[in-house]
């Protein structure tokens, strides 16, 4: 299967029919309805080719629904898989999970939630790349030309965790009931840590939070590209303590997260990468309105969060996108 | 390269230019359109470069364009 | 001596229909060349000189400019494209 150019590096579970059929058991919708048009080469994607990929992904069948609804996200105009295939920047989908149905199917918001070691979360990612590579056709070194490349890239998928949160969900906070299942999916590299072990208070860890987020990319820009903050428990506990909900720490954080176009115009501080002349004398978000999600996970100890760096936004690149998840 | 394809198919001549480290990926695309979609490649990088630089690129690239249009197109890398 | 396995193909399975190139003219003079800018950065300044060529040769010489260089051109650009002109130049994905 490797000699075929199916797998991504890894080896893969081998998708007999029997195995293929048990998978399409895992939905309730017919093995050959369209899920998507799968970019780069825009070609029909049937239920079942995503059950073969899922069984070759190591995919349980109750994962099939999360995986349908991960790439009926990313292949929607506004997600623009296409454009994050072919741009040379290492980002590809973050799948965040909300509602019952992470618990149900055993996906992981907890210990190393970012990490190896669970099936559903290392499973769901993977099949949807797995997907993206053999239906679409966008494999590196063909139309894939990622400099460097990212977990993303790979499979990125894990759950928030909604139960120890004193918050509103990433899913409400989108317009979704708690009751649903969604999957939104962000266009982002792999996260890097932000360590902030000695703030006592949401006045202190905020101010820690914005300095980490505006280097977010590069610290050269602004409003052009999203982010994605995974707040740990202990981070989470900083604001919960201070009895901050999501809006209340959204509106401090955007008022800390203002850069003074002065200080990143090309050619300021001698480096040439920056801003046109043009924009000068402004302040400016580093975040467009709704640029930044916001979600809470990870183990119960460790004062670290973790920041995914976006790639360009709106209808110039892509958007963050939800979609229900349907059994 | 997908709107080069379609607008070969909308019957115009077309060809795409990119720069060289894309030649793979092109060749990758045309395969997968089933349409040889002329091509040309100049040199990388692209996004440093000054005006005059860009300018002599394409003074490089205007004979390989014009013969891309106008006769049985040379097949590039 | 273990059984062979059969496993299903996970590949869109299509195989594209082979066409050619439409046929070209023996040259630009008189036509209408469109320039479809993908907006990426340093392609306009690009461009502006293949029309200074172009017009040289005696096309005439019509511009474009997709909304991203992100996705496929907007069907209703395609569209107009293909009405107005007799031959298009892309550029410049890098």
């Amino acid at each position: 299967m490797y000699d075929r150019g199916w797998s991504d590096g890894l080896p893969l579970v081998a998708p007999t029919r029997e195995r293929v059929l048990r998978m399409l058991e895992g939905t309730s919708r017919s093995g050959d309805e369209i899920v998507a048009l799968m970019p780069p080469n825009l070609v029909e994607c049937t239920v079942e080719k995503v059950a073969v990929n899922a069984v070759m992904a190591g995919c349980r069948p109750e994962y099939l629904p999360v995986v349908l609804a991960s790439l009926e996200a990313i292949c929607s105009d506004e997600f623009n898989m296409h454009g994050i295939l072919a741009t040379t920047m290492g980002v590809g989908p973050v799948l965040v999970v909300n509602g019952p149905i992470a618990t149900q199917i055993g996906m992981n918001s907890g210990v190393n939630v970012l990490g190896q070691g669970n099936r559903a979360n290392a499973t769901i990612g993977r099949a949807v790349q797995l997907v993206v590579r053999n239906v679409g056709g966008g494999a590196p070194g063909g139309i894939d030309r990622a400099t460097h490349g990212s977990m993303s890239k790979l499979g990125f998928c894990f759950a928030e965790d909604e139960v120890g949160s004193p918050w509103t969900t990433l899913a409400e906070d989108r317009g979704f009931d708690r009751s649903q299942g969604v999957v939104t999916a962000f266009c982002g590299e792999g996260p890097r840590i932000l360590l902030d072990q000695q703030s006592r208070s949401a006045e202190s860890l905020i101010r820690m939070l914005a300095e980490g987020l505006l280097a977010s990319v590069s610290p050269r820009t602004v409003m052009a590209m999203d982010g994605l903050l995974v707040l740990s428990p202990e981070h989470m506990a900083r604001f919960s303590d201070a009895g901050w909900d999501r809006p209340r720490f959204m509106e401090e954080l955007g008022k800390l997260l203002l850069v003074e176009t002065d200080t990143i115009l090309a050619g300021a501080g001698g480096i040439d990468e920056g801003l046109p002349e043009g924009l000068g004398g402004l302040t400016l978000p580093k975040f467009r309105p709704g640029g930044l999600l916001v979600v809470h996970a990870g183990g119960p100890a460790g004062l670290f969060s973790a920041i995914i760096g976006g790639w360009v936004n709106g209808p110039m690149g892509s958007e963050p996108t939800s979609r229900e998840i349907i059994r | 390269m997908h709107d080069i394809d379609d607008l070969e198919r909308r019957g115009l001549v077309g060809v795409f230019v990119a720069s060289e480290p894309f030649s793979e990926a092109a060749e990758t695309q045309a395969g997968a359109l089933g349409l040889d979609v002329a091509r040309v490649f100049v040199a990388h990088p692209i996004q440093d470069r000054t005006d005059d630089e860009m300018r002599s690129l394409a003074d490089e690239a205007l004979d390989a364009l014009t013969r891309a249009l106008t006769s049985t197109p040379a097949v590039t890398q | 001596m273990t059984e062979p396995v059969t496993v299903l193909d996970p590949t869109a399975e299509a195989i594209p229909t082979q066409r050619s190139l439409n046929p070209r003219p023996s040259g630009l003079h008189g036509l209408t060349v469109g320039l479809l800018d993908i907006s990426k950065p340093r392609g306009d300044v690009f461009l502006d000189r293949i029309e200074e060529g172009l017009t040289a040769q005696g096309a005439k010489v019509r511009r474009y400019a997709k909304p991203t260089f992100t996705k496929p051109a907007p069907v209703d650009l395609r569209h107009e494209i293909a009405a107005q002109c007799d031959a298009v130049i892309e550029a410049l994905a890098d």
